[in-house]
């Protein structure tokens, strides 16, 4: 992706000097500034954040990111599509925190729609919306918070038949799914596409998760084949509590981030239950 | 006979006050014997408080891991000095 010199020119002129709270100096562009040079450019607002990082000139969003992925980790989110399975407790909030971070197409598939029982846990659930697609409603969000982000809804049950064409363009697949059938079909699309799945779930003040890569440990590992599984598990008694989907959402974005940017280690061949409840974090290495 | 380590996830933990034992088992079926007749009854008790009428063994209602594989995949059920148990109720929530 390449943009013309005279973007460059308005880049560089629009540049203003940030002082980070440890006095460092840094170039940044406003959100203002963004949106005006891809109007005169006729370019997408993706492109002109990524020609700024480029400069080495940040945009102002992100300039609390910088100190952890730095420039480079921030174009390679910017040029990265991320499927988000599900935009209910886990996938509302994954959502909510890849257009924060700066990812720069989220696909999000989900053909269900907030109910009231919804209002709980599930982030981008509000009153207001009730009754309405979770999908659309996500895409919104993102154009709430980060109008850079491209926001492409599916409102779509993912299925074996139709996991291939919903996850093509990913990156990255995000677990945000609510039964154990969907989860093996994500796993096994992945696989098939050389797609890293991060999954996670939640019952009550307990969560999991990891990164499957193609050739990883993955589901089979922990649930064994997936003929003769429930579809549920205990979350359909005990339920799932307010905080337990954004703690298992959280780590699950910090993987997506790793697997993009290279940064740190990924959960990989590692399964990571965090129990809210006694105050522990278990790591069980798994196996083939 | 081997000695292995059995350790206990997420709710179980919480509902039988442990996080782990040693058994002494030569095989699987021996051990989860075991653990059905210590801790059986213990947690499906703990699961009728909450509403869930569970009347299998917990080694049906549960995942039960030895040295990381699911014991669903396994072939060869004899123990091993040192392997390791974990076990925990599914969870599909999102």
């Amino acid at each position: 992706m390449t943009v013309g010199k005279a973007t460059i020119q308005l880049l560089t002129q629009s540049a203003e000097i940030y002082v980070a709270p440890d006095g460092k100096e840094h170039p940044v562009i406003g959100r203002k500034a963004v949106d005006s040079i891809a109007r005169a450019g006729g370019i997408s607002l993706r492109e002109v954040e990524i020609a700024a990082l480029e400069q080495g000139i940040i945009p102002r969003s992100y300039v609390r990111n910088m100190g952890t992925i730095g420039l480079a980790g921030q174009m390679k989110l910017l040029q990265s599509s991320v499927a988000v399975v599900g935009a209910g407790g886990l996938g509302g909030t994954i959502v909510e925190l890849l257009a924060r971070q700066g990812i720069g197409h989220i696909i999000i598939i989900d053909n269900d729609r907030f109910a009231e029982e919804d209002l709980n846990r599930q982030l981008l659930c509000t009153e207001a919306d009730l009754g309405r697609h979770k999908a659309i409603i996500a895409a919104r969000r993102i154009k709430k918070i980060n109008s850079t982000t491209i926001a492409t809804p599916c409102v779509e049950k993912l299925t074996r038949a139709n996991a291939h064409k919903l996850l093509k363009d990913a990156k990255v697949v995000a677990d945000g799914l609510d039964n154990l059938p969907s989860r093996f079909a994500v796993e096994e699309a992945c696989r098939e596409l050389g797609t890293p799945f991060v999954y996670g779930t939640i019952a009550g003040f307990s969560g999991q998760l990891m990164t499957i890569f193609p050739g990883d440990v993955g589901l089979s590992s922990i649930y064994g084949p997936p003929d003769g599984l429930p579809e549920r598990g205990v979350e359909v008694k005990i339920g799932t509590p307010s905080a337990t989907p954004a703690m298992i959402a959280a780590w699950q974005v910090q993987e997506v981030i790793k697997v993009i940017t290279g940064f740190g280690k990924p959960l990989r061949n590692r399964l990571l239950i965090l129990d809210a409840g006694e105050g522990i974090a278990d790591r069980i290495e798994l196996g083939k | 006979m081997a000695s292995i380590t059995v350790q206990f996830h997420s709710l179980y933990r919480l509902y039988l006050c442990i996080d782990r034992l040693s058994l002494q088992a030569d095989d699987l079926d021996e051990a989860l014997g075991q653990m059905e007749e210590k801790f059986g009854s213990r947690l499906r008790e703990q699961f009728e408080k909450r509403g869930i009428e569970l009347d299998q063994k917990m080694q049906d209602f549960s995942l039960i891991l030895l040295n990381g594989i699911n014991i669903r995949n396994l072939r060869e059920t004899k123990l091993r000095e040192g392997d390791t148990l974990h076990i925990f109720p599914p969870s599909a929530g999102g």
